[in-house]
């Protein structure tokens, strides 16, 4: 490794972040009013922190006003991500149909323009029994499902673009409150990028993963090297005897640049309150750089400049 | 290569003129002389296009045609069109823009019987009224119009709609009688008047009354649940329609569904 560059007090590892190419989309959640959009929203993006066992990674880009919705009716913007047009395709029913089918008042819509289509209300209408209705309005076909509280109404098709999965940010901090504020504050930071989300709870994931198992079965298991409990014991730790917690933000993107304009917002909050915030350095995880095309630097990101 | 021309009325026909095979992607590539030449068949007879208008090449940027005259006896202008533009300056024949599938026509003045019938694709603005049968099937077909955008500023005769399947229709005006008959889905707005006996069996599709309310036949019924949603797509839709379809999303409509007769789920949107 070479020289790491102090900032603040906090030191910034020259490393990099290895990220995934995956598949993703945009759905737009309105309702009656904010509250069970986010409703829907947070229902939908539920256990969807990671592809490893949950089939996607969703979560909430922002919060939509009244103009900026489809129906003029407040909203929620949610981002999925998988690994294939398939799986994501699978997801999106699945979710959608007990998520925001069920949740009052809601209606749903694609919140991109270009890409494969993918079905959104195309299957979900047959729980209309027949009595869908569908409407084609400036060449977008939505369909109209009567459900005890009107009519549930959904866009056919949502389109699906090359996304960016797995850029992340691990934050060495002295003691569980300083770790834990200063990913809070990352994660704000991060929240007002645009087109990336930050899928673990609360944006922020403790158990970071390296690849294998000494139990032949897991193909993930404790990333040991970054375990504060384990820097006397692992063959390798990264830490020192002064870091005893490590919170990780994971990010994903519809474009590596969007990552890195969240992973650089990020580091630029998390720096900005300092070493004195009980933060001592700034890493990030990767795999050697063999399995991800896409290798954010954090010293170029730093310096200004993009990811990979 | 030429691609846009201007036709200027000469003389108008003694007997009625299709003129179908007059397209903009046709003709794009002739010189002038080749297009005065065009010969349009008149009764048993024939008659060059030159001998009709004046052929003047035109600087554009895509294929377009412009026609200037009393173009009545034009039938079929647009006719199967799948591209470019039509501008007529004057009222026009029957059959306009049937069955077309792409491109874009506007007359300034009316249009006579059948116009826009089975359109699939495109856009057809007509300034003044337009005759029976519009946005219909062609006689004996099953399906009318199946896509596209038709807008009529004027009023419209009887049988708009007919079998009409989807796309959306616009009449500024009133309508005749019959409006919507058969109709299998898409869209119709009318902003003034309608006729007797409206929708009948009407299957599928929206009508929307911006302007009078007619009387709702026994064949329809209310309902009365929030379709809140539903109309803020389409009064977005209809708004740059202008006119009475203008700041439709403040206004909530009423609806009925029918025409039960057929064991139909049309619908009308009477707007508040």
């Amino acid at each position: 490794m070479a020289e790491p560059i102090i900032d603040n007090g906090v030191v910034i590892d020259d490393t990099f972040a290895e990220a995934f190419p995956m598949k993703a989309t945009r759905l737009l959640i309105t309702a009656f009013d904010a509250n069970w959009a986010a409703n829907a929203a947070v229902a939908m993006t539920g256990f969807a922190t990671s592809v490893i066992a949950c089939g996607c990674e969703a979560g909430i880009e922002r919060t939509l006003s009244p103009d900026e919705t489809p129906d003029g009716r407040p909203g929620v913007s949610v981002l999925i991500f998988a690994m294939s047009g398939k799986e994501l395709a699978k997801q999106v029913e699945r979710r959608v149909g007990q998520c925001v089918l069920t949740c009052p008042t809601t209606a749903i819509f694609a919140g991109l323009d270009d890409g494969e289509p993918i079905a959104l209300g195309r299957n979900l209408r047959f729980f209309g029994d027949g009595w869908q209705i569908s409407k084609m309005i400036d060449g977008k076909r939505y369909w109209r499902v009567p459900v005890m509280d009107g009519e549930f109404v959904a866009e056919e098709t949502t389109p699906v673009v090359k996304g960016v999965g797995g850029g992340n940010l691990l934050i060495l901090g002295r003691d569980t409150a300083s770790a834990l504020a200063a990913a809070e504050a990352g994660v704000a930071a991060m929240r007002r990028v645009p087109n990336v989300i930050m899928p673990f709870p609360g944006g922020v994931v403790r158990s970071g993963s390296k690849v294998g198992s000494k139990y032949p079965a897991l193909m993930a298991s404790t990333n040991d090297a970054f375990c504060p409990a384990l820097t006397p014991l692992a063959k390798k730790t990264e830490l020192t005897d002064e870091v005893r917690c490590v919170m990780e933000i994971v990010i994903d993107g519809l474009t590596d640049a969007d990552v890195a304009a969240a992973t650089r917002a990020g580091m630029a909050a998390i720096v900005g309150r300092g070493s004195a915030a009980g933060v001592v350095r700034i890493s990030a995880g990767n795999y050697g750089g063999k399995l991800g095309p896409f290798h954010f630097h954090l010293h170029r990101l730093h310096g200004g400049e993009g990811g990979t | 290569m030429t691609t846009a021309w201007l036709l200027r009325q000469r003389s108008i026909p003694d007997l009625g003129i299709d003129f179908a095979a007059v397209s903009p992607g046709r003709v794009a590539g002739l010189t002038a002389d080749e297009l005065a030449r065009t010969a349009l068949p008149l009764g048993r007879e024939t008659v060059e296009l030159g001998e009709l208008f004046e052929v003047v090449a035109r600087g554009g940027d895509g294929p377009e045609l412009r026609i200037e005259g009393d173009c009545r006896r034009l039938h079929g202008i647009g006719r199967g069109m799948d591209g470019g533009r039509i501008v007529v300056d004057g009222p026009v024949g029957d059959y306009l823009g049937a069955e077309m599938t792409a491109g874009e026509i506007r007359v300034d003045g009316d249009a006579g019987l059948l116009a826009a019938c089975a359109l699939a694709g495109g856009r057809i603005e007509i300034g003044g009224d337009v005759g029976d049968f519009a946005a219909s099937s062609l006689p004996g077909a099953t399906d009318g119009m199946r896509g596209g955008v038709l807008v009529v500023r004027g009023d419209a005769g009887a049988r708009f709609g007919d079998r009409m399947r989807r796309g959306t229709a616009v009449v500024h005006g009133a309508v005749g009688d019959f409006l919507a008959s058969r109709m299998v889905a898409g869209t119709i707005a009318v902003g003034a008047a309608v006729g007797e006996h409206p929708a009948f069996g009407m299957r599928r599709g929206t009508l929307v009354f911006a302007g009078d309310k007619p009387r709702v036949p026994d064949t329809f019924s209310p309902t009365a649940h929030d379709i809140g949603v539903f109309w803020a797509l389409l009064a977005r839709s209809l708004a740059p329609f202008g006119g009475a379809f203008d700041g439709l999303g403040g206004r909530l409509p009423g609806r009925v569904v029918g025409d039960l007769a057929v064991d139909g789920k049309g619908e009308w949107l009477l707007p508040a």
